[in-house]
């Protein structure tokens, strides 16, 4: 989870989030050292005695301007593109849950497992313990294993949600009438946070989602089941 | 920064990371502090080298801007292609220590096979 006044990506529990965090630090780079350039410009520019606001004919540095841009936006865009097609391949899911969205809570089915379903509710401020994490605990967290392919079926039953969780680099839009899908593979095992990312009333900011990653022996035992 | 592991805590590594122009973690960024500083020195010598020469100062300036820009450009996609062949052979060598723990002394042993067909 995000700790207070965190700004950065958090650690990355999937490949594709370990991915995104490279992409993000590679742009980042560029969007410095163009900052950089961008500033000595201005320095320039506010330290001159040159006062001549006439120039025209300036083709080579027209020429300049419009080619390094362009190199620029290549390099950031082929990295991109990379990730982007890297999260749609198809990896042969293990199992599939269904993620519902309602104002203002989600419901799972794990209907590969016998039609398990349930409700997953924030903790009301008073219902929590100590140790809990106020709006981001729930009542019933989603148990997957660990380094299994996932896939999630998101969905909503009344406005649009979206069903986000940082670390493992997901987020996708619950939308009524339509079933979006997302796949992941977790990496290491741990408790992790996500929040409804799409407004969806006045509860929006109170239905968090919690994902628990257990090693696969363990959830072959069936911890799921015993709520 | 990348990684699952970090051994310091969240506020101690906020104590110890340094943001350039206030968003570049140079700490926590592979390779960035790494190009940064190349890019500095490469800055610094092109720009004094230049005004040796010159004694230019404004021009030794944009030179020793430019260079900056260079030699950061240059260390951080240098870095950054050894940091990836260094990821992927750690995937490797992961994915074989693995299969190795997984399939050792059964039928599947690449090892036994190995030998198995030299032997013949």
């Amino acid at each position: 989870m995000a700790h207070a006044a965190q700004v950065g990506l958090q650690d990355a529990t999937s490949p594709i989030m370990e991915e995104l965090i490279i992409f993000h630090d590679h742009a980042l780079m560029i969007i410095f050292l163009i900052c950089f350039l961008v500033l000595y410009a201005l320095f320039l520019t506010l330290t001159t005695k040159l006062t001549n606001t006439s120039i025209s004919d300036a083709q080579e540095m027209e020429t300049v301007w419009t080619i390094l841009p362009a190199i620029i936006l290549v390099l950031i865009a082929l990295p991109s593109l990379r990730i982007l097609y890297m999260t749609d391949e198809v990896n042969d899911p293990s199992f599939t849950i269904k993620s519902i969205g309602h104002q203002w809570y989600w419901t799972y089915e794990y209907t590969d497992y016998g039609g398990l379903i349930f409700n997953s509710y924030m903790l009301p401020p008073l219902f929590l313990e100590p140790g809990d994490l106020r709006l981001l605990d729930v009542d019933n967290r989603v148990v997957l294993p660990v380094e299994a392919p996932v896939r999630m079926m998101i969905t909503s039953q009344d406005v649009l949600h979206s069903w986000a969780v940082p670390t493992l680099g997901l987020k996708t839009d619950a939308i009524p009438g339509r079933l979006n899908q997302t796949t992941f593979t977790a990496t290491r095992p741990g408790v992790y946070y996500g929040q409804c990312s799409e407004i969806c009333g006045a509860n929006h900011s109170f239905m968090p989602i919690v994902l628990e990653l257990i090693p696969l022996k363990i959830f072959e035992m069936g911890p799921v089941f015993t709520l | 920064g990348i990684g699952p592991i970090h051994p310091l805590q969240p506020e101690e590594r906020q104590i110890g990371s340094v943001k350039l122009l206030g968003f570049l973690d140079v700490e926590n960024t592979p390779c960035a502090r790494h190009s940064i500083l190349y890019g500095s020195l490469g800055s610094a010598v092109a720009g004094f080298g230049h005004f040796l020469f010159t004694s230019r100062i404004r021009r030794s300036c944009d030179v020793g801007v430019g260079g900056f820009i260079l030699v950061t450009l240059g260390c951080w996609f240098h870095c950054r292609y050894n940091y990836a062949k260094q990821r992927i052979q750690e995937r490797i060598a992961r994915e074989e220590i693995k299969k190795k723990i997984l399939y050792e002394g059964t039928h599947l042993d690449p090892e036994r096979k190995h030998n198995g067909s030299s032997s013949n």
